[in-house]
């Protein structure tokens, strides 16, 4: 039986030396696996690879299986324990008919070298082997996580340099991960995501845009993680080249878990999790709706309320509400799976269900995400040399969601901009039955058709009309055919397909759209992948080894979608698109297809020096016509010195040592369609504050040249890297460190360059002009300073920091805006000198820059340093004298204000197990990075900010006001009051100091954190006294703390969210995003 | 080893099968080498449409919102519209207008429009994509001053600017070019027909626009130009004098086919925009009965007439060229004939006649036309060249902005626009702040 984890050299050897044995009776081997410590090791694996049987240890690491009479009776085979993270003992054992005990002792490998790693596109090697850095994250880690749901989210802290955000608390977020850094400026940067040896989908497409809506789930979230046996991360291009141009950002290879033959195991789990947010925003009390210190409150029927809280100082007798948190409650997931597996010498199955429900931390039921999952996987040995797979998965994924964001129909945006004193309760007018809000209390049903100004709350959450409904499909029928015995073919033919039907809608009365509006969207995709591996081997003498790998890979990927916009509901329910006045519908199908062939050699010399080389040749239909295809090569080298240095037994205080090094190279596709010049007839005229005509209009059908400009030479985008490192154990395997230094440069990367539109007649052409670059060091540490039969203890480190840097855009282009971040003052770009993904706007004038400014709006420049004078400290901020006030002035030239990515990112976890019992932790670290706290900048608009009770007192640049971002001032304002009234505070916080200021960089924070991920504790009952009553093997009972605690220094209320999800590369911009949980979570495991 | 080798030869037949599955052409053909989303042919009248949303907005979205807030009908009042208000005025506020003269639904295709009408003959269908150039690129030079424009889509790299009196210039050619084809008679002259949502393809109807655009643009040049008044009052008599003659913006009230000032009022920017108190007392004080058809009851918010997705926004009117013709004579000494035009637009308007003389007959004029000229760029286009109303700047101490940036996209992909600081603050046309208003009044604003 060939299997993709395990095609090794023994195995296929054995394979084609099967004897035509005679013998007549069945022998049964059974025995028991423990580690050194003698602790019984569960999820081990013993097998004879010669004659393809096996299984799976059980509690306390006992294992049983049997050969048939006909295949091995009276001869002596090998017979192989292994585990993850321990090295694997061979043993030979007679097979006599009966029973034949056996026993392994396993010793702790921390560097894992015997282990098999998949290494993608059908191949594996042993870790000895790897010249790169594949991260292993096993099953355990993968359901430990901060929130499992998701197997994004789920890698936060399991490798260094593998950087997760999860965009918001909501069930059913999406989580963004970037691999070693960015290396494309405009995409999204997530790796390719692989499950079992097939491509599977992992976008985010949001129903109708990422900044207001709601949130959106990335694809690779339907994956049931009790599924999942192990998860490795190819990082580097050397590890990736095997995925040619589609592995540009790195490689998610994802095995589920498989039957074993034997005794039919059952496990069934069940996780009860309890969410609350983690903080609320500080919101003051103190000061009514209103301006001007005067009250802006109105109960005249349909009046509109004052926007904003600059009203009078409100007395102790007013009562006054708490926005911040009245929207909250405790969130509860209930996930509960069962998976049966097993099998018989021929056949091994593995079937599985699982069931996810998640409400929400938000009020209301209409925040909701629930997943049923079923898998079934199993294969079967047709004939000796041939073996037969199957491995079927259903997914139903449905969701309820909440507006949020940049939206006025979103929750967070129109809870926290409410006045204390107005209560949002209740939200409907008891007389008309509609939405009453602070800026339109009094509704009378003439307002049934009228904006709210900004939605209440409760209104948001009684929106039952955000919905998504998926369901899908991932397969795939395999084959292995051991043909000879140095050659044998592995095949997979897979499919993911899967239909997602969104709906997203706002009901009348909403402020986004009075008269309410719908889009159903309606999204198809379906890939089918073909993968074709021939595998020959050859042994030059005892000392040299050989492998060829030779492949074929065809892949075609359809995606159909088609949204629909309603606009203008007739009666106020149901959201169907019959119930809309008007319609605009959108569809997009494209087709892409890949044909790829690719070579991997490996050579090992005396066991110890491992070298790798391959080449992928790649054509893709979306490659410009002038060139289909690339050639993606790699090369590695592996040298187990020690082995060299004579420690063959892997013990003594250097226990093993290899040094590796690896250069590679991997692309990422164009965009399909690029090479195109087309018309467009959904072109839109009209401003970026959302006024805009179409090219149809009152019936007739108009076509315009389409603002992009095709591109026929449009290559692929090429990333070179080249990584050393070493991987080193200690004491025995106490302890390992390993070491990585890497260096890439992406370049032909793609972007939309703007092209001259009095020239083209366009704004923009994909052109392949940017060169990235991406260095970085990465450093893992693990100790298990106490490892006995009575108590293990283990502690791990890791350390990584990735210095991005956009060397070039376009030629003579210094940043690139996205414009689907939506926000004047603070647009997402990348910019040339600063990694991709930064954050651009305007800043007060500062000193020391050279600048010349127009600072009283005279038309004559003025420069800043001779204001500031010559014993300004470069970088303070400049104040102007204003009437005796001392006053910023702002900078008109835009800048880089926010660099989201991180200085460096770490971890620390540790567990401790006493007996039955353990305990384990996680600390997940990102030091530096910033974010733009907007929620901030409009709460200063609007008043309501905690900050904002500073309007009473008198207010200082350089004193006691903004002193963190702006701790030093200069030039004629300095020490100057610039705040002396409450109508001064007023003013200030409406124009320039909140978020109708152009100077957003006062709002830029730091975000690094330091997030306590877990604490856990658990129990396990497998003693054979208590177990057999309760009719299980054994049981775990695991209570935990997810994401206790948030060390920041960010203000706003989490630095970890972000506006847009999975689908924008920017990610540092908070405005009014929904924080993340804390959880409280209780698990059963029960296996037998 | 028999056996080994049949295997052997078994896997390699089925290695040849894949290649096989492969040699056809795998990567091209079908949708994977056309985009099964968009066209790539066009007909004359789906350019045609496309021209006309392209005009529309350059003419009533953002641009005209901010000019109308510099010129004081409006007053912005919140978020971005405080600062614009304020004058904060960057690449950011143009906001694509500018490149939009050029790109889809601008130059671009009413280049493919004419050259297409002219090889089909149809020599009424060129006439009227030669007016929507004229259109278009006049109000480019209001808004930016220079132009790319003799150089436009020529493949330059970094084409030069025009002088913005040059594409003046060119704009009075065009429309003289305009103006011989629409009068032309020919058998294949069909046009746009119904697809032409303000004129209905009527050749009579473009060629009354013509010559009001005739006027206008020279109107713009007449600060530099004294002649421009004369001309001007040559073709203003040949212009629109008929309301419904207006050349308009049609919305059907549907999804992308409604009005921009509903979609920005009422949809998207609700309260950044609220009607300019002082305006409001202009027209209360002149009893003017516009107030109730500009604003509603309580003059807090623009009239639910004129919000209304499907609301017909004018966009060259009578009023204007009644209003050109009228000061075109009294700047050329027709006080007479400016009289009876001004009472002419009065009518319109809906306002008893006049019988002002002299400088408060100007003064009168200019006053009427800044009322007149209600969501329209050229309520600031003769701010600019008159400084009437004399308007007290928002902001103590600062300009009244008299020209737009050029958009970001184009001063990088063209070395002939200067950065936004290096660029002027005034246009040709309108070079020096004006010293006094047109009653000799010191001017405030320029």
């Amino acid at each position: 039986m060939l299997l993709p984890r395990t095609p090794t050299l023994a195995l296929v050897l054995g394979a084609a030396t099967l004897p035509c044995a005679l013998a007549a009776q069945v022998t049964t081997v059974t025995g028991r696996v423990t580690s050194d410590a003698g602790v019984g090791l569960a999820d081990a694996t013993v097998s004879i690879p010669a004659l393809s049987v096996g299984a799976r240890t059980q509690d306390q690491g006992r294992y049983t299986f049997t050969v048939p009479a006909a295949r091995g009776a009276g001869q002596t085979v090998s017979a192989i324990a292994r585990r993850v993270g321990y090295t694997p003992m061979t043993v030979q054992i007679t097979l006599t008919a009966g029973t034949v005990t056996q026993n392994f002792t396993l010793t702790e490998s921390a560097l894992q070298l015997g282990e098999v790693v998949v290494t993608g596109a059908g191949t594996s090697q042993t870790r000895e082997r790897l010249g790169n850095v594949i991260n292993t994250v096993d099953s355990s880690l993968i359901l430990r996580a901060a929130s499992p749901q998701n197997v994004v989210t789920a890698l936060a802290g399991t490798a260094p340099n593998v950087r997760v955000r999860t965009q918001a608390g909501d069930p059913g977020s999406s989580a963004y991960v970037v691999i070693r850094g960015a290396t494309s400026v405009t995409g999204t940067n997530q790796p390719l995501f692989v499950i079992d040896n097939q491509p599977i989908d992992n976008s985010t497409i949001s129903t109708s845009g990422g900044d207001g809506s709601t949130v959106t789930q990335n694809r690779a979230a339907d994956i049931n993680p009790n599924d999942i046996a192990d998860i490795q991360i190819l990082k580097g291009a050397a590890a990736s080249a095997i995925y040619g141009a589609r592995a540009a950002n790195g490689v998610i290879l994802i095995t589920t878990k498989r039957g074993q033959s034997g005794p039919t195991r059952y496990t069934y789990s069940t996780t009860e999790t309890f969410d609350k947010i983690d903080r609320t925003m500080p919101l003051q009390t103190d000061w009514g709706q209103g301006s001007d210190s005067l009250s802006g409150r109105c109960a005249t029927p349909n009046c509109a309320g004052a926007a904003g809280s600059f009203g009078p100082f409100l007395a102790g007798s007013t009562p006054v509400f708490n926005h911040a948190s009245e929207i909250f409650q405790t969130g509860l997931t209930a996930d509960n799976n069962l998976s049966i597996s097993g099998g018989n010498t021929r056949t091994t199955f593995y079937l599985s269900g699982g069931e996810t429900g998640q409400q929400g931390v938000m009020k209301g039921g209409n925040n909701r995400y629930d997943r049923t999952t079923f898998r079934l996987k199993a294969t079967h040995q047709l004939l000796e040399a041939l073996t037969l797979g199957g491995n079927f998965s259903f997914y139903d994924t449905r969701g309820d969601y909440v507006q949020k964001g940049s939206n006025t129909d979103g929750l967070l945006l129109g809870a926290l901009r409410t006045p204390p004193d107005f209560n949002n309760l209740p939200f409907l007018d008891p007389v008309s039955g509609l939405q009453r809000s602070y800026r339109f209390p009094d509704p009378t049903p003439s307002s049934i058709r009228s904006g709210r100004g900004y939605d209440n709350p409760f209104f948001v959450l009684a929106n039952n009309g955000n919905r998504s409904e998926l369901g899908r499909f991932i397969g795939n029928v395999s084959a292995d055919y051991v043909a000879t015995d140095w050659l044998s073919f592995h095949y997979t033919l897979g499919a993911d397909y899967y239909d997602d039907s969104r709906l997203e809608a706002l009901p009348l009365t909403s402020s986004g759209e009075p008269n309410g509006d719908l889009t159903r969207l309606n999204l198809n995709n379906l890939q089918i992948d073909h993968n074709l591996t021939a595998s020959l081997t050859h042994d030059f003498g005892t000392n040299i080894d050989a492998k060829l790998t030779l492949g074929q890979n065809l892949n075609s990927r359809r995606f159909r979608s088609v949204s629909v916009f309603g606009d203008q509901l007739i009666a106020p329910t149901p959201f169907v698109l019959q119930n809309t006045v008007s319609y605009t519908p959108t569809e997009l199908r494209s087709l892409r297809h890949i044909e790829a062939y690719f070579a991997q050699g490996e050579l090992g010399f005396y066991d110890q020096l491992f070298l790798t080389a391959g080449l992928r040749d790649d054509g893709f239909s979306t490659f410009g016509a002038s060139k289909r295809t690339a050639l993606y090569p790699k090369v590695d080298l592996s040298w187990l010195f020690t082995r060299f240095l004579g420690n063959a037994s892997e013990s003594g205080v250097l226990s093993s040592g290899k040094l590796r090094a690896a250069y590679g190279e991997t692309g990422a596709e164009p965009p399909v369609y690029a090479t195109i010049t087309a018309l467009s007839s959904t072109a839109l005229f009209g401003s970026g504050f959302g006024d805009a005509i179409g090219v149809k209009q009152s019936g007739q059908g108009g076509l315009v040249t389409g603002g992009a400009l095709g591109n026929n030479d449009l290559r692929p985008e090429r990333d070179r890297e080249a990584e050393v490192g070493t991987d080193l154990s200690f004491f025995d395997q106490r302890s390992d460190l390993s070491f990585t230094y890497y260096n890439r440069r992406s370049t032909d990367v793609i972007l939309s360059i703007p092209v001259n539109a009095s020239q083209t007649g366009a704004a923009s052409q994909l052109a392949n002009a940017a060169t990235v670059s991406n260095k970085g060091v990465e450093l893992a540490f693990n100790m298990r300073p106490i490892s006995n039969r009575a108590s293990e203890w283990s502690i791990g480190l890791q350390w990584a920091r990735n210095q991005g840097r956009v060397v070039s855009l376009a030629q003579g282009v210094e940043f690139i805006p996205y414009d689907n971040e939506g926000f004047t003052g603070s647009i997402g770009s990348s910019t040339v000198g600063y990694a991709p993904g930064v954050i651009r706007g305007l800043d007060f004038a500062r000193c020391g820059y050279g600048e010349q400014i127009d600072i009283d709006g005279s038309g004559n420049l003025q420069s800043i340093d001779a204001l500031c004078g010559a014993n300004a400290k470069k970088g303070s901020l400049f104040l102007n004298n204003v009437n005796g006030r001392g006053l910023p002035v702002v900078d008109p030239d835009e800048t880089v204000i926010a660099d989201p990515n991180p200085k460096w990112t770490g971890s620390i976890n540790s567990s401790y197990r006493l007996g039955h019992w353990e305990v384990s932790t996680l600390l997940d670290i990102r030091h530096g990075g910033q974010m733009w706290d907007g929620t901030r900048s409009a709460l200063y608009r609007f008043g309501t900010h905690k900050d904002t009770d500073i309007r009473s007192q008198i207010g200082t640049f350089g004193q006691n006001w903004e002193t963190s971002v702006y701790p030093d001032v200069a030039g004629p304002g300095a020490g100057r009051p610039a705040f002396s009234s409450e109508a001064q505070w007023e003013q200030w916080f409406t124009t320039e100091g909140g978020s109708a200021s152009d100077a957003q960089a006062q709002f830029v924070e730091n975000a690094g954190f330091v997030k306590w991920r877990e604490l856990a504790l658990s129990y396990r009952l497998d003693q054979p006294t208590i177990v057999g009553k309760l009719g299980v093997s054994s049981a775990v009972i695991r209570v935990a703390g997810r994401n206790l605690k948030t060390w920041s220094n960010y203000k706003g209320l989490d630095p970890e969210s972000s506006l847009g999800g999975a689908e924008f590369l920017t990610q540092g911009i908070d405005y009014f995003n929904n924080p993340l949980t804390r959880s409280f979570v209780v698990s059963m495991t029960l296996n037998r | 080893m028999k056996i080994i080798n049949v295997q052997a030869r078994r896997a390699a037949a089925l290695l040849l099968l894949a290649g096989a599955a492969a040699c056809g052409d795998f990567l091209s053909g079908g949708e994977l080498s056309t985009d099964p989303n968009r066209p790539t042919q066009a007909t004359s009248t789906q350019l045609f449409i496309g021209i006309q949303s392209n005009i529309w907005a350059e003419l009533e979205s953002d641009p005209t919102r901010i000019t109308s807030m510099w010129v004081q009908q409006f007053t912005g009042t919140n978020f971005q519209y405080v600062n614009i208000y304020n004058y904060g005025v960057s690449e950011q506020t143009t906001n694509g207008f500018h490149a939009s003269l050029y790109g889809g639904g601008g130059l671009v295709d009413l280049r493919k429009l004419e050259a297409q009408s002219a090889a089909a003959g149809d020599s009424l269908f060129l006439g009227i994509a030669q007016v929507q150039e004229a259109l278009l690129m006049g109000t480019g030079a209001d808004l930016f001053g220079d132009l790319v424009y003799s150089q436009a889509l020529k493949g330059t790299p970094n084409p030069p600017l025009d002088p913005q009196l040059n594409v003046y210039d060119t704009v009075q050619a065009v429309l003289g070019r305009a103006l011989v084809n629409l009068s032309a008679a020919g058998p294949s002259n069909f046009g746009p027909g119904r697809a032409d949502l303000s004129y209905g393809g009527k050749a009579a109807k473009w060629i009354k626009l013509a010559h009001t655009l005739e006027a206008r643009f020279y109107l713009h040049t007449a600060e530099v130009r004294p002649g421009a008044y004369a001309q001007a009052l040559a073709e203003a008599p040949l212009g629109i004098t008929d309301t419904s003659d207006n050349f308009v913006a049609v919305f059907s009230g549907n999804s992308n086919e409604q009005n921009f000032w509903y979609q920005f009022d009422i949809v998207n920017r609700s309260g950044y925009l609220t009607p300019n108190t002082s305006f409001v007392s202009l027209l209360e004080s002149r009893h003017d009965p516009r107030l109730t058809s500009y604003f509603n009851a309580d003059d807090s918010d623009i009239s639910e007439l004129r919000l209304a997705p499907d609301f017909t926004q004018p966009l060259v009117t009578a009023n204007e060229n009644l209003l050109i013709w009228s000061e075109a004579a009294d700047r050329t000494g027709d006080q007479g004939t400016a009289l009876t035009k001004l009472n002419a637009e009065r009518e319109l308007a809906g306002l008893p006649p006049e019988a002002v003389a002299s400088q408060a007959l100007l003064a009168e004029i200019l006053t009427e036309k800044y009322v007149s000229d209600f969501q329209s760029l050229e309520a600031w286009n003769d701010y600019k060249r008159t400084c009437s109303p004399n308007l007290v700047p928002v902001v103590a101490g600062k300009k009244i902005p008299a020209r737009l940036f050029y958009d970001a996209s184009e001063r990088q992909t063209d070395s002939s626009i200067p950065l936004p600081t290096q660029q002027p603050t005034r246009n040709a046309n309108d070079p020096a702040n004006a010293v006094s208003d047109a009653t000799g009044v010191a001017c405030l604003g320029q």
